[in-house]
């Protein structure tokens, strides 16, 4: 890509977002069929904050992520579309140039930190690797930046644990030497997938308080994959609703948790049990279940599950399939009026 | 395993050695070597295929050297010899077998041996002596003169002296593989319990040595083949002062043709010519190369395979024993360009499906048994009749003095007669027996007891067959209280007279001993003791061939088993290559490099 | 570690001894009589008791069993023969070679067998199954797994010797196997053990072929897989470092016991290729009822079985430092 188509395509840079994502189709061919797991989602990262993607499993997050990292096996998966990060076009980018992006200006944090950390090597060898790599230094300073790093994300003793391997540490230490590994080059963009969903929850607040003091020191930007709304409310500063393999919300953390319009919204949040409400008021988890991805429901992705789709019409959520509006800011994608929505989440909050 | 087919018979037959693994596959009744090849073929043998060797007494003029040299003969070049195994005895006092006996042709000398005159015509010359001995005593002494200018490889004289030490020594601690005749002759069948050889300077005073050329045995009683039995390797020359006891067996020190340069345990052999050797006092051995070379470890397979590939060296190579493996043997009979190359023999070594006398009483059976015998069946499984012949006799007709009958017709009717065998089992005590037959648990044995079971079933004979583990096959049936009705057993003669085939086959009956048909019958007992006996050999020689069918049709202690031929190749550019009928194994008197 | 050694040492010891006595009094159990090997075919008694007592077959199964074993670690006197110094494991009844120096010369065929078979599946092996897993599905996956399964039906004593027919004998492409000492000629050496080593090959090259891809395959869906990939970490890095190293432990584990099988059962490629190594001598000392020399094979053989499998065990915890020996 030249730098003159790259400036008349450049619809996808707006403003300062350093990240952006426009029309991303990630799809696998299995033996079933066609998997569109990914389908037409557009969303922007701005630099220094955090955006939280939420959704069910199989929504798409971590496949929009791992698409970020370029990270799909090109023989099953199809990508389409555009994600450009700091004036890199990442889907048609060479594997060279992915991997000096790789771990360097965009790392990522894994879910299990036990699987994710190879058991054959210490994790001073694993943390100073990357830092080797990229920035082409020795062994010995690779090794000091790894008990460096360690000693950041708070590991005691971090000149002799740097030896050690995974498996010598708790769940919690693990997982702080992910992000240790992960941060060891300073990078733009940190990916955190359920960053917290396998510790517990006291030691998922440490971690989710490291990953913000971090951001604070550092200015990454992070996107933090998370079905957990709770932990979207403490960390994002924007939130991106995703729902089939397709974004169906988007705003910050106040407009979305505060003022969700979209009834798949409403149905997280309402499974989600809230201090001070009434114990009684039993929790309502959305009904039905995920849709396949191989055969996905026309129009509104979400419609078999919805109890609104009568308020729009007959049969527009069945057919037409609706996008997010408006363009910028607080959007949804759903057809009832910006009235009917409010109205109907106030009954909600009302109902709880 | 079938290899070694050869030495492997000959061992078989010596049945003390039945635990080799060798015989685990040869043992047990039939030509099992050969397995897995039918019938092609075998009119391409040439006729002297079964025509039986003629051996007889040389004279002094006969006892000359040089030897009678094979048409087109070259002198010369280097002899390559491939096979399985590294010969185990080196030191002649120790070497009983046909293969090592064969190979010590090359570096010791006895003081008979048998000249070649032509094929299938032997004759027992003096070799180191000028004539094979004088007899007097009605049998009991026999005088040797040894040759002039008999040397040895650092060309000291052969004398009498190192003759009778030779004989001494076999009666040393250290020496327990050689053949036992002359010591038992000169002292008694247990022969260690009297002498313990001369290293602590006793020497024996019947063997006499008045002058250094002459030397007198003087034997307990007479023995008129004594010239047939000194043939052998055991009684071939170690010199006194080179004598090293056990080590001798690594170091052998030549009176022969060749001296041993190199020898690599179970990997190769270096001979050079011994230039003391003097090809005029040797009529035996015609020592044509200039040197040998032997190398150890090749299968079957693989020296069958590179004898008809025929590259390289290999043009200039044969093997001692290797027959042509079963898995070639077909391609080898039936392609016409193998044929020069092709050496058939039937064996000299005789098996026999002896019956347990104690158990199988009634002759009837065993002559009904006799007839339908499924000889052909059997020699089809076996390989065929390029495989094996079918034998009527219990001498092999190597041996001396072997008449040719054929009791049962098994030649007319190789099928069986089971008309016949009906006909006897109608009248005999018993028409419907159960019989237990003992067979070598080998595939071919297996194979060969389905086929005698059938024919067994046809005369009313219910066959119960009991397989024994090859290894402790000797061990079973050498028992006298074995159990068993019919059973497998071979022997080989150690001389070419019946010398020690009838005094061996039916002698004593005890645990151990080779009498496995326990036959007791008093007058055959008496005729054998008579013509032992005898000092005259050509009058012996007569008696035993008649004495083999009178056993047949006064007993019938046995079925006879086919005789097994062996089929060899060797490379295009060697000549005179030729099976010994005697010992079986490829003569190297007459071989030579062809240029 | 040394704790480990220390103890798995012990044990192998103990193991090798119960293996000696069991053969040693298994050789007994048989009524074959070694001394009548030694005897002629017509053997008198007193010369039977004197072939007995030269193989020292003469004294209690106990009393022979303990001597032996004394030999292997002070020597033993032989009559005739003289000293044998330790570790002494007897002369052959074959052949009245000391069996030790026997064993000693004839190891390294059977080792330069085993060590460069290993060296050419290994490379192969895992070649391939790297390749196969990396393309899987692909016509070169199909093409490995093919060829592999083809390579794991065959046997030796098939492959071997039609290689040897054709190759060798019929249209004689390639020279008879040979040994040839490696001190003494490396090229040589290499040229004639190429043919078994390519045949050997062959048919191991399929087994870790399959083990390699297979286990490749979910290694290579392993999460920290995923992670390097993500730390920026090349292709090559990934695979070799990262999938390949979980591979190591399966492929480990067949190792050594094919390792021990081709020290132990060099019987066929030995014999099929007519080479002299340690198959060869055990098969001829079963078949000569040589009890020194079978006693050596058979021990040589549990030996490289026990202490592979100590190394193997060691191995795992070099490998995969989860692994805790204890």
């Amino acid at each position: 890509m030249t730098a003159v188509t790259f400036t008349e395509t450049g619809p996808g840079r707006r403003g300062d977002s350093f990240l952006s994502v426009q029309d991303l189709h990630v799809s696998f061919s299995t033996e079933d069929g066609v998997v569109k797991a990914v389908d037409g989602l557009s969303f922007e990262v701005e630099k220094g904050t955090t955006l939280g993607i939420v959704g069910e499993s199989g929504s798409g997050k971590s496949v929009t992520n791992l698409a970020i990292l370029g990270l799909h096996n090109s023989e099953h998966a199809e990508i389409g579309g555009e994600i450009w990060f700091e004036d890199q076009e990442l889907v048609g980018a060479s594997r060279g140039t992915l991997e000096r992006l790789r771990g360097n200006r965009i790392a990522m944090i894994f879910q299990d930190p036990l699987t994710a950390l190879s058991p054959f090597h210490t994790i001073g060898r694993q943390i100073g690797e990357v830092y080797r790599k990229h920035k082409g230094t020795s062994k010995r300073e690779a090794r000091d930046r790894a008990i460096e790093m360690l000693e950041r994300v708070g590991i005691p003793n971090a000149k002799v644990r740097v030896d050690d391997y995974p498996h010598h540490f708790s769940g919690g230490m693990r997982q702080r030497v992910m992000i240790a590994m992960a941060l060891v080059c300073d990078p733009a963009l940190v990916i955190a997938d359920e960053p917290t969903t396998a510790l517990d929850v006291t030691v998922q607040a440490q971690i989710l308080d490291l990953l913000k003091d971090l951001q604070d020191q550092m200015g990454t930007s992070i996107i933090l994959i998370t079905h957990d709304l709770g932990v979207v409310a403490q960390t994002a500063h924007n939130v991106l609703v995703m729902y089939a393999g397709r974004a169906v919300e988007r705003g910050t953390v106040r407009e979305v948790l505060g003022t969700p319009r979209h009834p798949y919204t409403w149905g997280l949040l309402s499974s989600v049990p809230r201090l001070g409400s009434s114990v009684d008021v039993p929790l309502k988890p959305v009904r039905g279940t995920p849709p396949s991805l191989l055969n996905p429901p026309p129009g509104c992705r979400f419609h078999p599950r919805c109890d609104y789709r009568n308020l729009v019409g007959p049969d527009l959520c069945s057919t037409e399939q609706p996008e997010l509006s408006p363009e910028r800011g607080h959007g949804d994608a759903c057809y009832l009026t910006l009235q009917q929505k409010q109205e109907i989440h106030t009954q909600l909050m009302e109902g709880r | 395993m079938s290899i070694r087919k050869r030495s492997t018979v000959a061992v078989l037959a010596v049945g003390v050695l039945a635990l080799t693994g060798a015989c685990a596959k040869g043992g047990g009744g039939g030509a099992p070597a050969n397995a897995g090849n039918p019938s092609a073929a075998a009119s391409d043998r040439g006729p002297s295929a079964n025509t039986a060797p003629k051996i007889t007494i040389g004279t002094a003029e006969d006892s000359k050297g040089p030897a009678i040299a094979p048409e087109g003969v070259v002198k010369g070049g280097t002899i390559n010899q491939i096979g399985r195994d590294d010969l185990a005895h080196l030191d002649p006092g120790r070497i009983y077998s046909n293969v090592e006996g064969n190979f010590a042709l090359l570096f010791a000398r006895q003081l008979t041996g048998y000249k070649r005159i032509a094929k299938n015509d032997y004759k027992l010359v003096g070799d180191l002596a000028t004539d094979t001995g004088e007899v007097s005593d009605g049998g009991k002494t026999w005088k040797f003169t040894l040759k002039d200018g008999v040397k040895w490889q650092d060309g000291t004289p052969i004398t009498s002296e190192d003759v009778k030490w030779s004989i001494e020594r076999l009666f040393a601690s250290y020496s327990t593989e050689g053949a036992p005749y002359v010591q038992q002759w000169l002292t008694q069948e247990d022969y260690k319990k009297t002498y313990k050889g001369p290293y602590d300077g006793k020497h024996l005073d019947n063997v006499e040595t008045p002058d250094d050329k002459t030397i007198i045995f003087k034997f307990k009683e007479p023995h008129a083949d004594a010239n047939y039995a000194l043939a052998m390797t055991t009684y071939g020359v170690v010199p006194k002062a080179k004598d090293t006891k056990e080590k001798y067996d690594k170091e052998p020190f030549s009176s022969g043709p060749y001296i041993i340069t190199n020898h690599v345990t179970d990997k190769s052999m270096e001979l050079e010519r011994n230039p003391h050797w003097d090809p005029a006092t040797d009529p035996i051995r015609g020592a044509y190369p200039d040197k040998w070379h032997l190398e150890f470890g090749y299968q079957a397979l693989q020296v069958t395979d590179r004898f008809i590939a025929d590259a390289g060296d290999d043009k200039k190579t044969f093997s001692f024993y290797t027959s042509v493996a079963p898995e070639r043997l077909q391609q080898v009979l039936t392609d016409p360009s193998f044929k020069s190359r092709l050496m058939t023999q039937p064996s000299p070594y005789t098996s026999y499906f002896y019956f347990n006398l104690d158990r199988v009483k009634d002759i009837k059976i065993r002559q009904a048994i006799n007839y339908a015998w499924p000889t052909k069946q059997m020699q089809t499984i076996g390989g065929g009749p390029s495989s094996s012949v079918i034998s009527t006799t219990i001498l092999n007709p190597t041996v001396s003095g072997f008449q040719d009958y054929d009791l049962f017709g098994k030649k007319a009717k190789p099928e069986g007669d089971i008309e016949k065998a009906k006909e006897l089992m109608a009248q005999s005590s018993n028409p419907n027996p159960t019989l237990v037959y003992a067979y070598n648990q080998t595939p071919t044995q297996e194979k060969m007891t389905v086929a005698i079971k059938t024919a067994m079933e046809k005369i009313g004979i219910k066959l119960v067959a009991k397989p024994i583990n090859p290894k402790i096959w000797y061990d079973s049936v050498t028992q006298v209280d074995n159990g068993f009705d019919l059973y497998w057993g071979g022997w080989g003669a150690d001389w070419p007279t019946a010398a020690t085939v009838f005094p061996v086959l039916f002698g004593p009956v005890t645990d151990g001993a080779q009498n496995i048909s326990h036959l007791k019958d008093p007058e055959i007992t008496a005729e054998i003791k008579r013509i032992q006996g005898l000092s005259d050999a050509e009058e012996a020689n007569k008696a035993w061939g008649a004495l083999d069918k009178t056993i047949m049709e006064k007993v019938t202690p046995l079925v006879p088993d086919l005789n097994d031929i062996a089929n060899s190749l060797h490379g295009s550019l060697i000549g005179g290559a030729e099976i010994d009928p005697m010992s079986w194994v490829v003569s190297p008197n007459t071989i030579f490099v062809k240029q | 570690m040394l704790r480990f050694l220390t103890r798995r040492t012990i044990g192998a010891a103990f193991i090798l001894l119960i293996v000696a006595a069991v053969t040693f009094f298994l050789f007994f159990a048989v009524p074959a009589d070694p001394a009548r090997l030694a005897c002629g075919k017509v053997c008198p008694p007193e010369t039977l008791a004197q072939a007995r007592h030269n193989l020292g077959l003469d004294q209690p199964i106990f009393v022979q069993f303990v001597e032996w074993l004394a030999g292997i670690f002070v020597g033993r006197e032989y009559e005739g023969l003289g000293h044998c110094p330790a570790p002494c494991l007897g002369y052959s009844f074959v052949n009245r070679e000391p069996v030790f120096e026997t064993i000693i010369d004839r190891l390294p065929v059977t080792l330069s067998l085993t060590i460069g078979a290993s060296v050419v599946f290994l490379i192969f092996g895992i070649g391939t199954g790297i390749v196969a897993a990396l393309k899987q599905g692909k016509p070169l996956d199909k093409i490995a797994s093919v060829s592999s399964l083809v390579g794991a039906s065959v046997q030796i004593y098939f492959i071997g010797t039609l290689a040897m027919y054709f190759l060798v004998f019929q249209w004689q492409v390639i020279e008879r196997p040979r040994y040839v000492p490696l001190t003494e000629d490396p090229i040589g050496w290499a040229y004639g053990l190429m043919l078994p080593w390519v045949v050997l090959a062959i048919i191991f090259t399929a087994n870790y072929t399959r083990m390699t891809r297979s286990t490749m395959v979910e290694q290579l869906g392993e999460d920290y897989v995923r992670t390097a990939r993500a730390k920026g970490m090349s292709g090559r890095t990934v695979v070799m470092r990262f999938a390949l190293r979980g591979t190591l432990t399966p492929l480990a584990t067949i190792f050594g016991i094919d390792l021990a099988s081709l020290i132990g059962g060099a019987i066929i490629t030995e014999t099929t290729f007519s080479l002299q190594g340690i198959g060869r001598l055990s098969i001829q000392s079963v078949t000569n009822s040589d009890l020194p020399m079978l006693m050596a094979t058979v021990l040589l053989a549990a030996a490289a079985i026990v202490v592979l499998n100590v190394i193997v065990d060691a191995l795992y915890a070099v490998i995969d430092p989860r692994v805790r020996l204890s």
